[in-house]
């Protein structure tokens, strides 16, 4: 009854770089896409950084039509899941597109819209809100873009949870694949910098620098001082290995498995202990039926945060502690700053990673606050048959997927 | 097959006629109507000033001393208590040790902590506000509610939020199955909460959606939908799970189904291609033919474009047959409470395959031509109902058909 589920395409929009060619060599290289903010004004926020996205041109990617319509979040993740389509060479036509689905993970959705929506009702009056915003003032908005965009009637949803929306969704579109109901889905998730959400996230007091020291984001160091913030979409075309055997595709990886969890945490706030990480991580493992000493590379969700790389670390440690091979532990986020959903991009990254058998450097990391087997130079002589994807969000939310070598 | 059957073994909701599940079975048996002035905040503004408001809300009442509501915003107080009640009803509020580490949480959330937090948006761009007042977005995010609920009982399984807008109750209903079919969790509080806010209100009038008095869906003179708010949850439960426990079965989840219109962002599909397709797939996953529907608990926003285009796809599916399938829209008693309304609609429908019978669509005077079938306008009718089909539909032309059927210990004849 379960059907198996690949990987045959991806998309980007990050960064780094627009497309997997240009992502994936700065990702190599160690270039990071931290820099000050140009995107609004910083000068009254403590942080300035931020990892935005540059020289992308939405018009290569979407019809002018659907694109003016279009708000910059639905941009971005329109074109990643162009790009998806288009690398997996599938072809969706009458014939196919009630099978082909979108299911998208977001943070925080278009705050850029709405907070410009909100603006007029609070300085002017309601009754002069503009109706031409209202539909990109939904969540949902992206996925519907996207479905409009591409013409595909499957399966269409939207996660909404915290940093972890992204996994929680791929854990979603991969069911829908193991379960028969589609044939092919475009997942991951995207979010955006907005002056409205930076002002928000500056009031709380997870971004660098925490400690009036210098702002940058440490994945895994002993000196982090907190996170900065990124943005971007990632989409990873998943198909049922039976479609893309059908038309003779090649698969970047299988999707073997995924866990989700949760532990109890405060609003906003993390769990006192790893069981929750852990239990994400072992239920994958056992979906997956590989064990602990399986796992070669985990593309983790340290963030520069005080608290998330802390658990994360302790979790890993107790989840490989007996497995007798440890398996190499990185963050993209030293590159990527934390997008939010950035499971998407991440998700990605690992499927182009087992391909070409090659790991990215996990930047901003010099001392390591945990003996794990960290990844700090980028590494292209590995062997990686099994990847996992790790996903944590605040207020106790975990998702871990199992992602396997095409053989 | 037994093993994959999935039970509803608890109800709770709190919406502007009712605030528990047996009450809304009364008001709803009674044709009551919830829509009336809008006070959680001033309209005066406003083009309209009608709304399903849950007049003086307190949480505290309805939530136990010893679960703090710091920082609770309106959604998250609604869903709590709504959670609280459908677990106390399934007698699971004190979750025994074994099903902590492995009960799930799936919220379809809407505005989520909007109500709250577009207050300090307002006083920031007046130059008014206090710095604290940040605080508040804390519980910005839709998926606080269900963070709230997992976190309070100390649960450890699968937690998911849905925001498809006003298919995210639906869409929690369904997941929530599908996790339990998959053997990631026994037990899932699933459900959906949404609360009036300021910026959805302004939203709809914009779109010029809002009828200024009340909705009245199907009526030749509809005029738009009325916004309405509230919290519906139900307990999912695998049949052998409930069967060990002991635990009151009041219905069982056949299957959903979800599809995109791919068609215009707030205007449906005028043929209601997107709307078939879902209620096609919701009831191929039941394993249920259209022969066997009893009830269709309607979408039924009461905007012209959604009644017209719902009656299309309801017909495309169900043949010459649509015209005997009871359908009513019980949005025309509590107004469309968008992110719950999916799962306040499924409380809705177990509640009628419980108490044997079909809520009313109220407020229906004038038959149109375009929506010319059964919609229960009379009066609420006694029907012993085996199958009830719930449509949801949203914003992004996102479709999500839920199928709920009567428990019966062989599990069919369905078809």
């Amino acid at each position: 009854m379960h059907r198996r589920i690949v990987v045959t395409g991806v998309g980007l929009v990050t960064p780094l770089g627009v497309g997997k060619d240009a992502f994936m060599r700065q990702l190599l290289d160690g270039v990071s896409g931290i820099q000050p903010i140009t995107l609004f004004d910083t000068a009254r926020f403590d942080a300035k950084l931020g990892a935005q996205v540059h020289g992308f041109t939405p018009q290569d990617f979407i019809r002018p039509g659907t694109l003016r319509r279009m708000d910059r979040l639905s941009k971005l993740a329109t074109a990643a899941a162009r790009m998806a389509v288009d690398d997996a060479g599938f072809q969706i036509g009458p014939h196919n597109r009630d099978r082909v689905g979108i299911v998208l993970g977001t943070c925080f959705g278009a705050t850029d819209v709405a907070s410009q929506f909100g603006k007029v009702l609070f300085t002017d009056s309601p009754r002069r809100a503009n109706p031409i915003l209202v539909p990109n003032t939904v969540m949902n908005a992206p996925a519907g873009h996207a479905a409009i965009e591409l013409g595909v009637r499957g399966v269409n949803s939207t996660v909404n949870h915290r940093e972890v929306s992204a996994e929680a969704a791929l854990a979603f579109a991969a069911a829908e694949i193991a379960r028969g109901r589609a044939d092919l889905v475009l997942t991951g998730g995207g979010d955006i910098i907005s002056e409205f959400c930076f002002n928000v996230l500056t009031r709380f007091r997870t971004l660098s620098p925490q400690d009036g020291g210098a702002e940058g984001i440490r994945p895994f160091d002993a000196r982090r001082n907190g996170t900065v913030v990124g943005e971007g979409a990632g989409i990873v075309c998943l198909e049922s290995l039976d479609s893309a055997e059908a038309r003779g595709a090649i698969p970047y990886c299988e999707i073997v498995g995924w866990g989700l969890s949760a532990a109890p945490a405060g609003l906003n706030d993390w769990p006192a202990d790893p069981s929750g990480p852990s239990l994400a991580m072992t239920r994958a493992l056992a979906a997956a039926a590989v064990e602990p000493g399986g796992i070669d590379y985990v593309c983790a969700a340290a963030n520069g945060g005080l608290r998330p790389d802390q658990l994360e670390a302790e979790a890993l440690a107790g989840v490989f502690a007996d497995s007798g091979r440890r398996p190499l532990v990185g963050s993209l986020k030293g590159a990527l700053g934390e997008g939010f959903s950035s499971g998407g991009i991440r998700a990605a990254a690992m499927a182009i990673s087992l391909r070409n058998q090659a790991l990215p450097p996990t930047l901003g990391l010099f001392q390591p606050l945990a003996p794990l087997n960290f990844i700090v130079r980028a590494e292209s002589r590995v062997s990686i048959r099994y990847g996992l994807v790790n996903g944590m969000s605040s207020g106790g939310t975990f998702a871990a997927v199992v992602m396997k070598r095409i053989e | 097959m037994e093993q994959n059957r999935v039970v509803i073994t608890g109800l709770g909701t709190v919406n502007s006629i009712a605030r528990s599940a047996p009450e809304f079975f009364r008001a709803l048996q009674a044709g009551r109507c919830g829509i009336g002035p809008v006070t959680v905040f001033d309209t005066s503004d406003h083009r309209t000033h009608t709304g399903g408001e849950v007049a003086r809300f307190a949480a505290r009442e309805m939530i136990p001393r010893r679960f703090s509501l710091k920082r609770m915003s309106r959604a998250d107080g609604m869903a709590m208590a709504a959670a609280i009640e459908a677990l106390s009803d399934a007698d699971l509020f004190e979750v025994p040790d074994r099903l902590r580490s492995e009960m799930g949480v799936v919220i379809g959330g809407g505005a989520g902590g909007m109500l709250e937090c577009e207050a300090v948006y307002r006083d920031y761009l007046l130059g008014v506000g206090r710095g604290s007042a940040y605080s508040r977005f804390a519980s910005f995010c839709c998926a606080s509610s269900a963070d709230r609920i997992a976190s309070r009982l100390g649960l450890m399984g699968p937690k998911t939020t849905f925001m498809t807008a006003c298919s995210s109750g639906a869409m929690a209903i369904g997941y929530a199955r599908d996790l339990i079919q998959m053997n990631m969790a026994p037990v899932v509080v699933c459900g959906g909460t949404e609360p009036l806010c300021r910026l959805t209100y302004a939203a709809f009038n914009a779109l010029q959606a809002v009828d200024p008095e009340h909705c009245k869906p199907f009526d030749k003179n509809r005029q738009g939908l009325s916004l309405g708010e509230g919290a519906g949850v139900l307990i999912l439960e695998a049949l052998s799970h409930a069967r060990q426990r002991g635990a009151r079965i009041y219905g069982e989840v056949l299957g959903y189904g979800v599809s995109c219109d791919a068609h215009h962002m707030t205007a449906p599909d005028p043929e209601g291609g997107g709307a078939a397709l879902a209620m096609r797939r919701a009831l191929d996953d039941a394993g249920v033919s259209p022969e066997a529907v009893d009830y269709i608990n309607a979408h039924g926003t009461a905007t012209p474009a959604n009644d017209s285009m719902e009656t299309r796809g309801i017909k495309a599916v169900f043949g010459r047959r649509a015209y005997r399938i009871p359908v009513s829209s019980t949005k025309s008693m509590i107004g469309h409470t968008l992110g719950a309304a999916g799962a306040i609609e499924g409380v809705a429908s177990v509640l009628a395959i419980q108490h044997r019978f079909i809520p009313p669509t109220i407020h229906h005077r004038t038959p149109d031509p375009q929506c010319d079938l059964d919609f229960v306008t009379e009066g609420a009718r006694p029907a012993d109902l085996n199958i009830v089909l719930s449509n949801s539909f949203a914003f992004g032309g996102n479709n999500t058909a839920v199928v709920f059927g009567k428990f019966t210990d062989s599990g069919g004849p369905h078809a």
